[in-house]
């Protein structure tokens, strides 16, 4: 037995968070997975290829199954499997007959590799007959469409799926099991450090005022003003928290509007980007303000001190006339006052001292505390917000947005995303769903400056009743198909199939009483590659959505399929799978198959996650016993005296 | 100087011989208002608080017929629980369902007898719906407190009480636990 290598898979909830799964003490033996990413970035838009190599050290043939995710608007598709010189392209195929394809290689003894997506920020890998001492590469591509918000575009490359919690009781996860990777008590990855490195060639287009790296040490080249090379500092690290890069157009230099085109089969496909101008401050609205706190395991180390941070300057910057409540949520969900009450010096003070005191420990009940903050008793004229800091690192995601979906009513969400390894998934979606945006915060040192574009949004006039005319004649098929409200800095982004390149499109929308309208002009002016993939990206995505609104899952599932098959997508319902040719491993040798253990996310402590065995003494033996010796001596010194 | 120091040394005597005290006519005199309270869960009442503000309501009466022990098992697991008595931990089953049911508490009050129990001994469990089952110790473990496999579902019906280890010692804390696992071997009549 080989003590010190902890290997825990998370299955099911305790108090303490997570609980692992019955492997018990053992050593870790599977192959080792290194990646290399290399993205090129020109304008908008991003193509990632990602470079997974499987190294098996045993000397018995492995089936190796890595759990992995990649930003949640990436449109993947592409998958290659390199073995050696060869290189076998991958197909995409509906899910479960990828899985067969996979599976039939697997047993004959031919290498293969399948792509499935678990959700839409999170995917697996398997790699089947990898022989002893060998290395297995699998390539994949992905396309997506940067965030620009406040002015600055951002890329944001996750490495880590962090632990999720899955809520006990009857099955309301099916897939738990495929997305809880084994994970890796800190102390014992003895160099299984999945290593990762990141390669950003930028091109923005117009000249560059700042490139940041917020949470890794990078190299930046600067070729030209417009464009800058950019490089791990380290070459390659544990793949163990989010790597993001964000830059500045110039001044002035920025483009109010974007269209990039691509003829494919006789269709157009575009992606159009429309900055509003800055909204001018309005009349300062009394608000009802709800602030969720996530104090679960997961929360525990960093992650807690930055959303304490974050919701002390946010509870500094109430006003008596709003009204406020504070609730905080773990295995159960707590609210402070109860039901909302003004913010008053008191009040707010009280809610200071008890956002201090909280702790973070045990499971993430996410549903009681939404249920809580959206009980929206209260009718009345102001605007209500619920701002959510969390981690996200939950697995009932969809019932989690039905939840939203049912009780939202007219109240606005705005998630902050904690911590080094937020689920980019659930802060985005649940934003989208609760009409109102996300922020991330990776360290402590950013919470200012992030909290402070969070309340320029919630305090400016947005957006309202945005409408893009199509030019008539033309035919369209744009998604979203309906266009959300805008905050403060935020752009139009939309995807379109088009019949032809005419005309121009009217985009209008409504601030603060006054209307505003843009035009765009339909040409050719800009051509780039993999717009049909974005814009099935986007179908796919509201095809998915529209499950939450009753649609028929098998109506949902064929049209997923269509789309995801015609453009070579990764989706939930279609897979990549790439089969070598020739069989490798001899039929009389067997496969074990591992699943590749991953990192703990930087900052998080792991006993409070996982959970640990109940503290069972008190401290009544330890009292007694000096308690006797200190009357005993007591006793000599008062005898002696006399 | 020397009255001083031997007043100082009573204070502190009688300080900490009450604080040791306390906790433990804590522990006993807290079994006894929840004795209470589960005669009236077996009447039907749910969640039948032992005294009012109390967060934590009996789940289980456990009994060792020859050690001639009785505890009352509360609900959750938390340090303030586990100062009245054993505590379930919420997210495992509740004894009688299937799986492994894990309970928490003190070797210096109400789980100190889990030193004395040998391998086959009897564990009685009564639960709220006034069915009985018997359990059977089977085997033991010594434990690191982050080594939650103990916790684990699969497998045979069982209870897995978890106490601070060393027995013996006189600190609180450690990061040292127990375990004994009890199978179910049937249900009393």
């Amino acid at each position: 037995m080989l003590l010190g290598l902890a290997l825990a898979t998370p299955a099911y909830s305790t108090e303490g968070g997570l609980v692992l799964r019955a492997e018990g003490r053992q050593a870790v033996v599977a192959p080792l997975v290194s990646t290399d990413v290399s993205i090129r970035v020109a304008g908008p838009v991003a193509r990632a290829r990602v470079v997974q190599t499987f190294r098996n050290p045993e000397s018995d043939w492995y089936e190796g199954i890595y759990v992995f995710p990649l930003p949640e608007s990436g449109a993947v598709d592409r998958l290659r499997l390199r073995v050696g010189e060869r290189i076998i392209e991958g197909e995409i195929k509906e899910r479960g007959a990828a899985r067969a394809a996979y599976g039939e290689a697997r047993a004959s003894g031919r290498r293969a590799a399948l792509l499935d997506q678990e959700r839409p920020n999170i995917f697996t890998t398997q790699v089947a007959n990898i022989g002893p001492g060998e290395a297995v590469v699998v390539e994949l591509e992905y396309q997506q469409v940067l965030r620009y918000d406040g002015g600055r575009f951002s890329l944001r490359f996750p490495m880590v799926v962090g632990p999720r919690y899955v809520p006990p009781g009857p099955i309301l996860v099916a897939d738990a099991a495929r997305i809880t990777p084994p994970v890796l008590r800190p102390g014992t990855e003895n160099g299984r450090t999945n290593p990762l490195s990141i390669r950003v060639s930028l091109d923005a287009g117009v000249p560059l005022a700042a490139v940041e790296s917020p949470y890794h040490p990078v190299r930046v080249d600067e070729p030209s003003p417009e464009r800058r090379e950019i490089s791990l500092a380290e070459g390659a690290v544990p793949a163990n928290r989010d790597f993001e890069l964000a830059w500045a157009p110039r001044i002035h230099e920025a483009p109010q509007a974007a269209w990039f085109t691509e003829e494919k089969d006789g269709r157009h496909y575009g992606v159009l980007m429309v900055l509003p101008p800055a909204a001018t401050p309005g009349t300062r609205l009394a608000r009802e303000v709800v602030f969720v706190l996530d104090t679960s395991g997961s929360m525990a180390g960093a992650s807690i001190r930055q959303a304490r941070e974050a919701l002390l300057l946010a509870l500094e910057r109430l006003q008596p006339e709003d009204r406020f409540e504070v609730i905080e949520f773990n295995s159960t969900a707590q609210a402070l006052f109860g039901e909302s009450r003004e913010a008053s010096r008191g009040n707010v003070r009280r809610a200071v001292r008890w956002v201090a005191s909280l702790e973070a420990r045990g499971g993430t009940e996410m549903a009681a505390a939404l249920r809580m903050a959206f009980t929206n008793t209260e009718t009345s004229t102001r605007v209500r917000q619920v701002i959510f800091l969390t981690d996200g690192a939950v697995g009932n995601e969809e019932a989690l947005f039905r939840l939203l979906r049912e009780r939202l009513g007219d109240s606005r969400l705005f998630t902050v995303g904690i911590g080094s390894a937020p689920n980019s998934h659930f802060m985005t979606q649940a934003a989208r769903l609760g009409r109102g945006t996300f922020t991330y915060i990776g360290r402590i040192e950013e919470v200012g400056a992030r909290m402070g574009e969070l309340f320029a949004k919630l305090e400016s006039p947005v957006l309202k009743g945005l409408e893009l005319r199509w030019p008539p004649g033309v035919q369209v098929e744009a998604w979203p198909a309906k266009l959300p409200d805008l905050y403060a800095g935020e752009p139009v982004v939309v995807a379109a199939a088009l019949g032809g390149l005419e005309g121009e499109a009217l985009l209008t929308g409504e601030r603060d009483g006054r209307r505003w309208e843009a035009r765009i002009a339909l040409e050719r002016n800009a051509t780039a590659q993999g717009m049909g993939g974005l814009w099935a990206r986007e179908k796919v995505s509201a095809l998915m959505a529209s499950l939450r609104d009753g649609a028929p899952e098998a109506e949902v599932r064929a049209r997923v399929i269509e789309v995801a098959t015609a453009h070579r997508l990764v989706t939930k319902y279609t897979s990549f799978v790439a089969v070598d040719k020739t069989p490798a491993r001899p039929i009389d040798e067997s496969l074990k198959t591992a699943a590749v253990p991953t990192l703990l996310p930087e900052g998080w402590v792991y006993d409070k996650v996982f959970g640990e065995l109940p503290q069972g003494s008190t401290g009544s033996r330890f009292a007694l016993a000096l308690g006797l010796a200190a009357l005993l001596l007591a006793g000599g010194l008062f005898r002696n005296r006399i | 100087m020397r009255t001083a120091a031997a007043l100082l040394m009573l204070a502190v005597g009688v300080w900490q011989l009450s604080d040791g005290l306390w906790i433990q006519a804590k522990a006993r005199l807290a079994q006894v208002l929840i004795a209470q309270a589960w005669s009236r869960t077996l009447k039907g009442e749910a969640q039948a608080k032992p005294w009012p503000w109390a967060d934590t309501w009996p789940v289980a009466r456990l009994s060792v017929p020859r050690l001639g022990v009785e505890r009352y098992v509360l609900a959750g697991s938390q340090g303030a629980t586990l100062a009245f008595g054993p505590g379930h931990v919420s997210s495992t089953p509740l004894p009688g369902a299937a799986g492994n049911s894990m309970i928490g508490g003190h070797r210096d009050t109400h789980l100190a007898f889990l030193g004395q129990l040998d391998p086959g001994d009897e564990i009685r469990v009564e639960l709220a719906d006034r069915r009985r089952l018997s359990y059977r110790v089977g085997e033991t473990h010594v434990l690191h407190r982050s080594e939650m496999w103990i916790a684990h579902q699969d497998g045979p019906a069982r209870l897995t009480l978890v106490t601070c280890w060393p027995l013996d010692a006189w600190r609180a804390g450690g990061d040292q636990r127990f375990a004994v696992v009890a199978f179910r071997s049937r249900e009393l009549l």
